[in-house]
């Protein structure tokens, strides 16, 4: 017998793992002996893969008819090692041996049956697919998402209109606690929060004006820059997006936490309708505490272009009041109000719907919040800039 | 081949422990949350090889034991020795090493969500050995077969399974490194009498190819006379008795193990049995 080792055998030591192959010479010795030594556990098993790979040319060359796996050396089997002696005993049947085991413990026989009842549920394929094409399935899905995205606000949109007129109907089923109590929550208690951020914008508004329109002589005109911008615009849609940050995400994670706990589907039983109980209440709440707060976010803007107005241009108190009541006309307070109930409807309906769309994990709970809030402030944005190219038409 | 064992082994890949011999030594181990004291000088013993089911009623302390044993929870008294190391002067590298050596099944699995099956059992293969990329796939894909999941579960999100699946897949992580010891956290809580037979099975069949110890969290009558060796029960934050499961239903000796061995549902377990 020639010994053909790729490794020196370390049968004595217990560091590592070997596998080593004898070939049988002539036709007395038809055998091909693998020996197998050491720990075959799965922290050796990259290295052993890498010995059988090597061995693999050297089989081919090879004259024995059948094949001895020899684990007499073998001082610790476990599932991967027993899965890469299976592995052995198929290339050795791949090049036409017979492969048996030889000199294993009791334990190493009954797990290798196992491996090898296993090894046959062959893993599926991963499909492969090119970059471009994983591109385009990306633009697709999310196109799609959109669209359905649409659908269902518009199918939602549809939902609330039924319930509301069934309410209107039987107005014993409106839920007044609910209600007051998400007026406190989205409205009374934003107040604070709204009148500060809105403050801060309107003299900075008032600032840069100042600054900047004093290069062409005209820096007085900041005062009907704010005027305008903060009724129109920027009191309303900072409203928006404060609110859509702060009670749409926490429509979604109600509503969303109930789902996750199957609360929504224990009211469909109890004959309680979740629009009715849960979605109604907090769209009307906000239908009402978003004019309210928006109101007094555009007034908050002209506070603090007055504070900024008394640093930077010079104007006292008094003086910037008596300007700004022939710039803030009924007209654009007008433009920028009228915008509020549909922000308050579509911050409403996306928070709660995200909320009825989470599944059963708590992932599923994150993802939907954030959604809510994203999808709540870009509709909020689209409406706004939709309503101020209507409004300019129209000539308000 | 037992001869073929020598001192001074390759650290990556300790020697199994001789079956028979402790493997798990807690002594005087008490444990209190503020003033209310959940486990007082309690005592136990978990030998290579055996399957212990540890018993009790609700809020004894089973979980927490099993916690401070796993050390998630610190203990104010008492010594935990696990694999021949003491829990509490174990350095960094003992410990990794224990890591590797031990497997546990949380109740529900405790699977991580933003991963598919087969990434959350190749999550230790991952931390603790630098295998290639398709020996690791084919390994994952051994132990979702041999814990019994199809192997269409491997790209699915466990939120996308059943909770008997979640806890198969969660067995298989536990068992990712082949560890010696696999501590299971009510195995068969919230399963329905037949998947909880199932996965009995499924227990005793790894526990006798793999060679493993496991020590088992349980309620479920039927699982420690279908499954356990012995049983350790806690009462009064200690464990008041240990035995084979015939041993305390013949001889019971305290009040709570006589109406948790000999009453109705008991008999019905040991019928079916």
């Amino acid at each position: 017998m020639v010994d053909l080792s790729i490794t020196a055998p370390q049968t004595g030591e217990a560091s590592g793992a070997t596998l080593l192959i004898q070939q049988g010479q002539g036709p007395d010795d038809v055998l091909i002996r693998l020996i197998a030594a050491g720990q075959w556990t799965v922290h050796e098993v990259a290295n052993l893969a890498g010995q059988l790979n090597g061995l693999a040319a050297e089989m081919k060359c090879g004259y024995g008819r059948g094949a001895v796996i020899d684990l007499g050396h073998v001082q610790r089997l476990d599932t991967a090692g027993a899965w890469l002696l299976e592995q052995a005993a198929e290339l050795c049947k791949s090049n036409g041996l017979n492969p048996s085991y030889a000199g294993g413990r009791e334990e190493f026989m009954i797990l290798l049956s196992e491996i090898r009842a296993r090894s046959h549920e062959k893993m599926p394929e991963d499909k492969k697919i090119g970059a471009i094409a994983s591109l385009l399935a990306d633009i697709g899905r999310t196109t799609r998402g959109v669209i359905n995205d649409l659908a269902s606000i518009t199918g939602f949109l549809g939902a609330l209109t039924v319930t509301l007129g069934r309410m209107i109907a039987h107005p014993s089923r409106f839920r007044t606690t609910a209600f007051i109590h998400h007026i406190e929550h989205t409205g009374l208690r934003a107040v604070p929060i709204v009148s500060l951020i809105c403050l801060f914008i309107g003299a900075v508004i008032m600032q840069q004006g100042a600054i900047h329109l004093r290069a062409y002589g005209a820096s007085q005109f900041s005062v009907n820059l704010l005027g305008v911008l903060s009724l129109r615009e920027i009191g309303v849609l900072l409203t928006a997006i404060m609110v859509a940050g702060r009670s749409g995400s926490a429509f979604t994670a109600a509503i969303g936490s109930m789902k996750m706990r199957e609360e929504i589907d224990a009211m469909r039983t109890l004959g309680l309708d979740p629009m009715e109980v849960l979605v109604v209440p907090r769209v009307l709440a906000l239908v009402v505490a978003l004019p309210i707060l928006a109101f007094i976010g555009s007034i908050m803007c002209l506070v603090g272009g007055g504070l900024a107005a008394g640093v930077y241009l010079g104007l006292d108190w008094a003086t910037y009041w008596d300007r700004m009541q022939d710039i803030a006309t009924t007209r654009h307070f007008m433009a920028g109000m009228l915008k509020t109930p549909f922000a308050a409807i579509v911050i409403g309906i996306v928070g709660c719907m995200e909320g009825m769309k989470v599944g059963g994990s708590a992932e599923s709970l994150g993802t939907h919040v954030t959604s809510s809030v994203v999808k709540a402030i870009f509709i909020v944005i689209i409406l706004d800039a939709i309503f101020a190219m209507f409004l300019a038409e129209i000539g308000i | 081949m037992q001869s073929d064992k020598q001192n001074g082994l390759n650290p990556g890949a300790p020697d199994r422990p001789v079956k028979g011999t402790p493997i798990i030594t807690v002594r005087g181990v008490t444990k209190r949350y503020g003033t209310q004291t959940v486990l007082e000088n309690l005592d136990l013993d978990v030998t290579a090889g055996e399957i212990l089911g540890v018993v009790g009623a609700s809020g004894s302390g089973k979980s927490v034991l099993l916690r401070c044993i796993i050390g998630l929870e610190s203990i104010q008294a008492g010594r935990i020795n696990i694999l021949g190391r003491d829990m509490a002067t174990m350095d960094a590298k003992d410990r990794a090493e224990v890591d590797t050596r031990w497997g546990v099944l949380f109740q529900d699995g405790a699977l991580f969500g933003g991963l598919t099956v087969l990434q959350n059992i190749q999550v230790p293969m991952r931390e603790h050995l630098n295998l290639p990329r398709p020996i690791a796939d084919e390994l994952a894909h051994l132990k979702m077969s041999m814990v019994g999941l199809a192997a269409d579960a491997a790209t699915k999100f466990p939120s996308e399974l059943s909770g008997g699946m979640r806890k198969r897949a969660g067995l298989a992580r536990a068992l990712a490194l082949d560890p010696d010891i696999v501590f299971l956290d009510e195995p068969t809580a919230g399963l329905d009498p037949i998947g909880a037979a199932a996965f009995d099975r499924l227990i005793r069949r790894l526990q006798k190819t793999l060679g493993l110890t496991v020590y088992m969290v349980t309620h479920d009558l039927d699982s420690i006379f279908a499954v356990c060796d012995r049983v350790a029960v806690l009462a009064d934050g200690a464990i008041v008795r240990t035995g084979t499961p015939d041993e305390l239903r013949q001889n019971p000796n305290h009040p709570w193990i006589e109406s948790y061995f000999c009453g109705e549902r008991a008999r019905a377990a040991l019928a079916g049995a």
